[in-house]
């Protein structure tokens, strides 16, 4: 099955992300497919798998972002599933991203009694945190792909 | 709990349910609870109340900053915990055990400020000793706090209690009004305010606000159109029923005189919901309409013009924003304008703020609460401090009732600590607020962090009860000041 990836790169200097507009597809085999369907439903997860998986870091390194040791970036969408609000939230962003991040970082429902920029500050704080969690680093070492 | 108390309550509470033709045994079944668990505030209570504690060993100089009900009730557990307890309170304030849950029925005329008012050192569990001073500053490095009076106080352990201060003088127009407790002289904030604003909020407040509710009341009845105005601020605060509370009991004793239909009542508050949770929202709701209040979201009070009667308000809302090419949304563009509204008679729920010694420390986080585990209790920090009561930073942490459930956590959590064991308790987040609606119904809504409601009677929550109103005005007052600061209940 075909997965399509959308990126995201980090300037470490600007502390900020940029979008790449291009789509890249990326061929699964059976057991990779069983896992992404396995996976697909649970964002976080499915982003930790192929941030794990060295069949999709060596993809990026031979095929992405050749000859570019060194580079960050970030997942932005996984077929259907987007991380991009991980990396461009703001203030001003809707109501769906602060449920989202509400329930993730749990900040709960004081926020009833709180303006939203207050909440919305409290995400950006837990944001900076989780984002280095995301950022991928492509490393000069060879990785033995397991196919 | 006191004998003497409890028959005097008993026999109040048999007297109204006399008056309704019936028999405490009948009201019972009514209820569908037992007499034990009712006079203990529900069935987790009661069984509380029959626990077998064990004590041990285990050793320790704690210290206890606060000695209200939080700071009170924990050292009345940590003593019958442990077989040689080394406990300090250090307590500036004489009457800091008041029972706050008291003061709307003392603002409504139905307790009188006396009902509410009870001395420190009537509640100094025994073995424990009590500074009758104020912390001024922490030095968590090194374990030790300094007090107002010079004094060095070393601790092992150390449990932050200090309770919260009200914020009335970020209101424009009330700067001299200062920030208070809710025990004590309050001389300097009931002369900011005057005599058409009141706040439930501290104890001698409540009464005031009965004088001036009172006077209001008479001139709804001569025929002036009176305009009644709550509010609730945009932080969070003791009891967030409160604000509410004493708006449905102004409109109870407008109901008495007569004299409601010259009266306007009307809620601002700074949430967009009458309540957090989705169950208890919609039958707050459902309330406000029957009783025919108005009401207002996002606005929060900003000021007060005294002379003229003017309430001033931030109001808030938002609009459709730019497309954003890469959230592919429409942005939220928040929107704020002041609103002026004119008022005979402003109740105002203050803003709640952390105590500037503990703000300025390095205990207390960017907002000024006391940053803790919300299960363990236990400061992100520095392992060897607690925070408890409305000055930890817990969500939805700031009732009595929340008290209730975290001081046996924190007491468990400090023991095993003590003894090199890794924490075992865990705080779920339950609170509950006896949503007083008129003078005989009480909607008692009882919830945690699942964001739902939790019960503890077989009963449909979200229904206004007369058993929850005596339960109210009777019963938790003595599980509170003879179950909770003995450390039992």
């Amino acid at each position: 099955m075909q997965v399509k990836f959308q990126l995201v790169t980090y300037d470490e200097e600007l502390d900020k992300f940029e979008l790449d507009d291009n789509v890249y597809p990326l061929e699964l085999d059976d057991e990779q497919s069983e896992t992404y369907e396995l996976l697909k439903h649970v964002d976080l997860h499915l982003y930790d798998w192929f941030q794990k998986s060295d069949f999709f870091l060596n993809w990026i390194k031979e095929e992405i972002y050749p000859e570019s040791i060194g580079k960050k970036f970030a997942i932005c969408d996984i077929n259907e599933t987007s991380f991009r609000r991980f990396y461009f939230f703001k203030l001003t962003s809707g109501d769906v991203h602060y449920e989202y991040f509400k329930k993730l970082f749990g900040i709960f429902e004081e926020s009833e009694w709180q303006d939203r920029e207050d909440v919305g500050k409290e995400i950006l704080k837990d944001l900076l945190v989780k984002r280095q969690e995301l950022i991928i680093e492509l490393k000069e070492e060879v990785v033995e792909d397991e196919i | 709990m006191d004998n003497k108390y409890l028959n005097k309550m008993l026999l109040e509470m048999d007297k109204d349910l006399a008056s309704k033709g019936m028999n405490r045994r009948d009201a019972m079944k009514l209820a569908g609870i037992s007499s034990a668990s009712f006079m203990m505030g529900g069935a987790t209570t009661a069984q509380a109340s029959e626990e077998e504690i064990v004590k041990t060993d285990a050793n320790g100089r704690i210290l206890i900053v606060g000695g209200g009900l939080a700071g009170m009730s924990t050292a009345a557990r940590l003593t019958l915990n442990l077989t040689n307890p080394d406990i300090t309170v250090i307590e500036p304030e004489k009457l800091s055990v008041s029972y706050q849950p008291g003061q709307t029925l003392v603002a409504a005329g139905i307790w009188d400020i006396d009902d509410v008012k009870f001395n420190r050192d009537d509640f100094v569990p025994d073995g424990v000793k009590l500074i009758e001073d104020k912390v001024i500053a922490f030095n968590p490095q090194e374990n030790y706090v300094t007090t107002a009076k010079g004094q060095k106080v070393e601790y092992d352990y150390l449990i932050m209690a200090t309770g919260l201060q009200m914020d009335f003088e970020r209101i424009r127009g009330l700067e001299d009004a200062g920030r208070a407790y809710s025990a004590g002289d309050n001389t300097k904030l009931l002369n900011a305010l005057g005599d058409s604003i009141c706040s439930i909020y501290t104890a001698e407040g409540a009464a005031k606000t009965w004088e001036i509710m009172q006077k209001k009341i008479a001139d709804a009845k001569s025929g002036k159109k009176t305009k009644f105005v709550f509010t609730h601020p945009n932080t969070p605060i003791k009891c967030g029923g409160a604000p509410k509370k004493i708006m449905y009991l102004t409109n109870a004793r407008l109901k008495e005189e007569d004299a409601r239909d010259n009266a306007e009542l009307t809620f601002y508050t700074n949430g967009g919901a009458m309540f957090g949770i989705p169950e208890y929202h919609d039958a707050v709701l459902g309330q406000f309409k029957r009783e025919g209040f108005k009401w207002n979201y996002r606005h929060n009070l900003i000021e007060v013009q005294k002379e003229n009667k003017i309430a001033v308000f931030d109001a808030k809302w938002q609009e459709k924003g730019p497309w954003d090419p890469i959230m592919n949304e429409y942005e939220v563009i928040p929107k704020h304008e002041k609103v002026e509204v004119p008022y005979d008679f402003l109740h105002i729920s203050p803003a709640a703020i952390a105590p500037r010694e503990v703000r300025e420390s390095d205990l207390g986080s960017a907002g000024g609460w006391v940053p803790v585990n919300k299960e363990t209790l236990q400061h992100f920090q520095y392992k060897n401090i607690y925070a408890i009561g409305d000055i930890a930073q817990v969500p939805m942490g700031k009732t009595g009732g929340s008290v209730r459930k975290q001081y046996k956590v924190l007491v468990d959590n400090l023991i095993a600590q003590m003894q090199g064991k890794a924490l075992p308790a865990k705080y779920a987040g339950y609170t509950v607020c006896p949503l007083i609606t008129d003078i005989g119904t009480v909607m008692l809504a009882e919830f945690d962090w699942t964001v739902k409601p939790t019960p503890s009677f077989p009963l449909d929550p979200t229904v206004e009860r007369w058993m929850f109103w005596l339960m109210k005005v009777y019963a938790l007052k003595p599980m509170t000041m003879y179950g909770m600061l003995s450390g039992r209940a």
